[in-house]
């Protein structure tokens, strides 16, 4: 077997087992932004294991790798400034 | 002569030895990332706002689509794989794994179906309530990118029946594959903040 090959392997079985605990992770019964925060970090691993092996990101240069990685953090930021402004915005 | 010598690339060029075919998708990707990212967050926003939400697995049934996501993961690596065999010239294993790529993004797109007519019949509707208006239009957003990538993973398993890709030409089959990699990693995110958040 190819290296290629048994990385390619290793990722979807790591990426499977990830997807199990997640699923756990959702049923078990703890605080519930431990809950969040968990699944957030499953669901960023998991993205990123994607982006790096499967979409072989980690061979791009640093320019590209920037250009892609740096709408994440804006889009975060976003997410909790509109949060923050939901109770001023939103009125039912 | 080789995809990637068909012109000389400068030793400072910031994208290496990426072809503009390969940065088009990548913009495409990040363009197409930040829609995903404006329904995710205009669903958190709304769900915010709103009185109550279902809990996860109150409606959405988590195992069938937990075995969805396993599936997507599946064709992931049966993309990389038809990647990797034309690479290095095998053109038998780019088309037997293209094919399975193909079959796991219709089963993903008929268990969709299965889940929505379920939904359906039972009277969850696009307009039953805000809820299920970010459901749907997530959900069907994503499912239309397995359909788009489906269908364009037909037109390059035609190409590969030609005999077009070899081991000097294979530009199509990375391109394909940034795209239905991203199909998959957008599915992560919804499913976690759509079906278990």
């Amino acid at each position: 077997m190819d290296d290629h090959k048994s990385v390619y392997i290793k990722n979807a079985i790591w990426l499977t087992i990830l997807t199990v605990l997640e699923v756990g992770v959702a049923f078990i019964d703890i605080s519930r932004t431990g809950q969040i925060v968990l699944l957030f970090a499953f669901a960023a691993t998991k993205m990123l294991m994607v982006a790096m092996i499967y979409m072989h990101v980690r061979y791009e240069t640093k320019v590209l790798q920037k250009i892609l990685f740096i709408p994440i953090p804006a889009g975060i930021l976003f997410t909790i400034a509109l949060m923050y402004d939901i109770p001023f915005r939103w009125v039912y | 002569m080789n995809q990637n010598q068909a012109l000389p690339i400068p030793a400072n060029d910031p994208f290496g030895k990426a072809t503009t075919g390969k940065l088009g998708m990548w913009l495409f990707i990040i363009i197409d990332g930040l829609s995903f990212a404006g329904l995710l967050i205009a669903g958190a926003a709304l769900r915010a706002s709103a009185p109550s939400w279902p809990a996860a697995g109150e409606l959405l049934n988590i195992p069938l689509t937990a075995f969805n996501t396993f599936l997507l993961i599946c064709t992931s690596f049966t993309m990389v794989m038809a990647l990797n065999a034309i690479q290095k010239g095998d053109q038998a294993g780019l088309k037997k794994y293209l094919t399975y790529t193909m079959a796991g993004g219709l089963i993903f797109l008929g268990i969709q179906v299965y889940e929505y007519y379920h939904f359906i019949v039972n009277d969850f509707l696009l307009n039953t309530s805000i809820y299920s208006g970010v459901f749907y239009v997530t959900t069907c957003f994503h499912g239309l990118h397995v359909l788009s990538g489906v269908i364009y993973i037909a037109c390059i398993l035609y190409a590969a029946s030609k005999g077009r890709y070899s081991a000097d030409n294979w530009d199509h089959v990375e391109i394909l594959g940034l795209f239905w990699h991203f199909v998959d990693l957008v599915w992560i995110l919804v499913f976690t903040v759509i079906y278990l958040i």
